[in-house]
């Protein structure tokens, strides 16, 4: 009895798949409108311009950019009580079960529309009212928090345990005792950990309003950066990213105590 | 009903004397620690809201530029279809700047995601070196790259896809190579035991391991990259963000929710797309 090998599973499809994948690519690269002869001096170009920031960073405008950082960090700050204080309700009642359907369908939708758009065009929308002022950019951050957390707030809320909600229904609770009752105590931790995680998205997005000129770090960077002035470029980069790794430690880390609980100390045996 | 409650049983008795003796327990400690955080975070939007130290947050602008705002936004609301033609061929190309960056960014990422992995590289010099780098990369939005590449490179396409580059290796080497210290250690010490070298290892049983996270993840940065392809062209690094540019400096917000309505079609079809494959992977 010779054994016979199970025929080869197909990978038609595989190949199919993956020569679109190529084709696509191909066409890109061919038809994008880039002078590929540049490319070649390329590298040495860049690790010039990279000498030229960071050999010798100009700390003399440390002051101004630190103001600056700041500036942003505000945005992003009040960017996120905003948008929390209007997403929270608004996830609600695009939760299951607590708005009306057709409420439901229409905030999941308006939800979907903000997410789609990138802040800095809501900034552009905004400013016609608000000026090139950080609250621009405050309020453009809050509209664009509305998009994600709403989303993450009414899809958590779905997944919470439907036992406390009918039980707190059948002690009698009203809809908003059933909300502090039987969502809130499940649902917090994913709230708490989305808001700060939403205040990381915000503080990279606050650094990049900055370029239409709403203020803080991105504008100051604009500006340097087409004064050619490497050093104080080299400079603020080092800025963003020392402040954006220590805001992400800092969120990070209050968002593993939320989700994971309090360490433990000692267990009595 | 009143029987059982005049003639009870002496369990119950017993047990409603208890009860009655008995304090309640101690309510838990540390309840003012939600309130303690909730003071804390009040003092810093006081603080953030405050006109001198602050964004100067005044509803007195709002309502002085009303009127204004209120224009600009039924403006929007008629969009002015005949601008459409002109907005494709940006379209196409922040599109293809996409694909682009996508492609290369992934023949850059895949070693590197093996390379960052505990599981597939066992040296951890080399690894903290990745690790460290990427981090810092990622630390940097990509429009602020891309601002910085213009000045480097020129206005053009090349600044925004080397910044969408930069920003998607960061991105999909951290989320793939969290993927792969996820995984099941076994078949990667079965090959070890079988005598395979750590190429031959990742080769041969992460690789095919990783495969299906790779794809998911390359496919959620096609779409990042689309999405921020858009506003890379306000800092003039290419596509359909060059026209929001020039619209946006004449005020022609008519002409802006063209663009802003070609944006959302395309991001959602996008969306679409990707969510059909990634049912398709898993």
């Amino acid at each position: 009895m010779s054994a016979v090998a199970p025929p080869r599973p197909s990978r038609t499809r595989g190949r199919v798949v993956a020569s679109i994948v190529v084709v696509v690519v191909v066409i890109a690269f061919w038809s994008v409108d880039i002078n590929w002869a540049r490319l070649g001096n390329l590298p040495a170009e860049i690790v010039r311009y990279l000498w030229l920031m960071f050999s010798a960073p100009d700390w003399s405008k440390l002051g101004e950019a630190l103001y600056q950082t700041w500036r942003s960090v505000e945005m992003a700050w009040v960017g996120t009580v905003f948008g929390i204080i209007v997403a929270t309700p608004l996830s609600f009642l695009a939760a299951k079960g607590f708005g009306p359907p057709p409420v439901q369908a229409a905030l999941r939708g308006v939800f979907a529309v903000i997410r789609a758009v990138p802040e800095i065009i809501i900034a552009i929308i905004i400013l016609s009212v608000t000026g090139l002022t950080p609250l621009t950019g405050a309020l453009a951050l809050a509209v664009g928090g509305i998009g994600t957390l709403g989303k993450w707030g009414f899809e958590s809320i779905d997944g919470v345990p439907r036992g406390p909600i009918e039980a707190v229904r059948a002690a009698g609770g009203s809809t908003s005792q059933v909300l502090r009752w039987g969502v809130w105590p499940s649902a917090s931790p994913e709230f708490l950990s989305f808001w700060l995680y939403r205040f990381e998205i915000n503080v990279r997005a606050s650094a990049v309003l900055g370029l239409i000129g709403v203020g803080g770090i991105g504008d100051m960077l604009t500006s340097y950066t087409q004064y050619r002035q490497w050093g104080v470029v080299g400079m603020l980069l080092i800025v963003v990213v020392i402040v954006t790794i220590a805001l992400d430690a800092i969120s990070g880390a209050i968002r593993r105590r939320i989700t994971e609980g309090a360490p433990v100390h000692d267990l009595e045996r | 009903m009143t029987a059982p409650a005049s003639v009870p049983a002496p369990a119950a008795t017993a047990k409603a004397a208890a009860s009655a003796a008995a304090t309640p327990p101690p309510r838990p400690a540390g309840r003012w620690k939600p309130w303690l955080a909730f003071g804390v975070i009040a003092v810093i939007t006081a603080v953030t809201l405050s006109p001198q130290l602050g964004i100067a947050f005044s509803l007195d602008a709002i309502a002085r530029n009303w009127q204004n705002g209120a224009a600009k936004i039924v403006q929007l609301l008629q969009p002015d279809w005949s601008f459409f033609p002109r907005t494709i061929p940006p379209m196409l190309e922040t599109l293809e700047m996409a694909v682009i960056a996508t492609a290369v960014s992934t023949l850059i990422a895949l070693p590197l995601s093996l390379w960052a992995a505990r599981l597939t590289n066992p040296h951890w010099v080399g690894r903290g070196i990745v690790r460290v780098i990427l981090n810092i990369v990622r630390a940097v939005p990509e429009l602020l790259y891309a601002a910085i590449l213009v000045a480097m490179v020129g206005v053009g396409a090349l600044p925004g896809i080397l910044a969408l580059v930069l920003f998607n290796v960061g991105i999909i080497v951290k989320l793939v190579s969290e993927a792969i210290e996820s995984n099941d250690a076994g078949p990667l010490e079965a090959a070890r035991a079988a005598g395979g070298t750590q190429a031959q290892i990742n080769r041969a049983v992460a690789l095919p391991d990783v495969w299906p996270s790779f794809v998911n993840q390359v496919l959620y940065v096609l779409e990042l990259n689309v999405r921020s392809g858009t506003v890379l062209g306000l800092v003039g690094a290419g596509g359909i963000g060059l026209l929001i540019d020039a619209v946006r400096t004449y005020f022609r917000y008519d002409q802006l929710s063209v663009i802003i309505l070609e944006v959302l079609v395309v991001v959602i079809l996008l969306e679409l797309v990707s969510s059909a494959i990634r049912k398709r992977l898993v």
